[in-house]
């Protein structure tokens, strides 16, 4: 999509360092910190100094985004969309992704 | 919403308006529940973050052989309050087996569906606010009025828990449900036995994350790049461990 190499692991909280994005450690130290239920008031400043005020608030808006769409998932039972399912079978099994409940939720899985 | 206080951050306006637009959809009256109700909803969502019950069985094995009492509000349904705590902190076990007991227990897919598009938008705004180290605004006043109690005829089994309304079956009153001719993913299907909750939806995902219609564009992107927006969007829902 972007010619980008990126590890799939810093998805499953491996290979922070050498996510091959931008402030990828940053971004995921924060992340996880914060949906650990902790402040995150180190990461956020360290953030803060990183990204643009814009792109600060972006992130944020991200984070909500998807507490918001995963519960929706979640709650309702959907399965993946065929077009989904059939694109991302190396990725759902480079990350294991199989282990999660809601996987019950697509039959061929 | 009342001027929520972004502290020192400068929040676009799309995400103002979204929010906005979210506070009154709650305060209103719904499809099947009235204002009061909706906030009530609302604030139990919050109450469960401090549930006890919740955090124990958060970390039990199984959820379904746990026993015990939420905490909070308790003018709502039993069978109600199970459904707001549970979407709320433990979402991603949630499974078919405990969707039939809830609703054996009386509570139908369209107010169902109704408390699951309120909470999770509400807990996306909730995680926004966390996330920039705010209080969490305060909940609207509810607005007088009685639910509409509509049931669209297109919505059908498609395969979800709860049926669904298909884009090529979206006429009439819900021809403007999706935008045309793009692809709509399940997830903006989900919600779709009670139309207004989509529309809302709409709404807050084009200002938080990306319009429906620039999501195939790997170039569209915010002030974040689209790397940095897809890394912590997986990465969220790894630690959500939802597999959609």
């Amino acid at each position: 999509m972007t010619g980008k190499e990126v590890d799939l692991a810093a998805v499953n909280g491996a290979a922070r360092a050498s996510s091959g994005v931008e402030h990828g450690e940053e971004l995921l130290a924060f992340t996880e910190t914060l949906m650990r239920g902790e402040p995150a008031t180190a990461e956020r400043e360290r953030l803060r100094a990183l990204l643009s005020a814009e792109a600060f608030v972006d992130l944020a808006a991200v984070i909500g985004s998807f507490n918001t769409v995963d519960r929706i998932a979640d709650a309702t039972g959907i399965p993946l969309d065929p077009m989904m399912l059939a694109m991302s079978a190396e990725v759902r099994a480079q990350l294991d992704l199989a282990r999660f409940a809601s996987s019950a939720n697509t039959t061929t899985v | 919403m009342a001027d929520p206080g972004y502290g020192p951050y400068a929040v676009r306006d799309e995400i103002r308006a979204a929010q906005a637009a979210l506070w009154r959809h709650i305060a209103e009256p719904g499809t099947w529940w009235a204002g009061a109700q909706r906030v009530a909803i609302a604030r139990a969502a919050r109450d469960a973050d401090g549930c006890g019950f919740c955090a124990e069985r958060k970390q039990a094995l199984s959820p379904g052989a746990m026993r015990g009492e939420h905490a909070g509000d308790a003018s709502l349904p039993a069978n109600v309050i199970e459904v707001i705590h549970r979407v709320r902190t433990d979402p991603a076990r949630l499974s078919r087996a405990w969707f039939d007991a809830v609703k054996a227990n009386g509570l139908e897919a369209g107010p169902y569906v109704e408390i699951i598009g309120l909470v999770a938008m509400l807990s996306g705004v909730d995680w926004f606010a966390r996330s920039l180290g705010l209080e969490l605004p305060l909940l609207p006043e509810p607005r007088p009025g009685a639910p509409s109690r509509y049931t669209p005829a297109s919505a059908r089994d498609h395969g979800a828990w709860v049926p669904l309304i298909a884009p090529e079956d979206a006429g009439g009153s819900e021809a403007d449900l999706y935008p045309a001719g793009a692809i709509v993913p399940n997830i903006i299907r989900a919600l779709s036995l009670v139309p207004s909750e989509v529309r809302v939806l709409h709404q807050m995902a084009a200002a938080h994350y990306l319009d429906l219609d620039r999501l195939p564009d790997p170039t569209a992107h915010r002030a974040l790049d689209r790397m940095q927006m897809e890394l912590v969007a997986a990465r969220v829902s790894a630690l959500n461990q939802c597999f959609y």
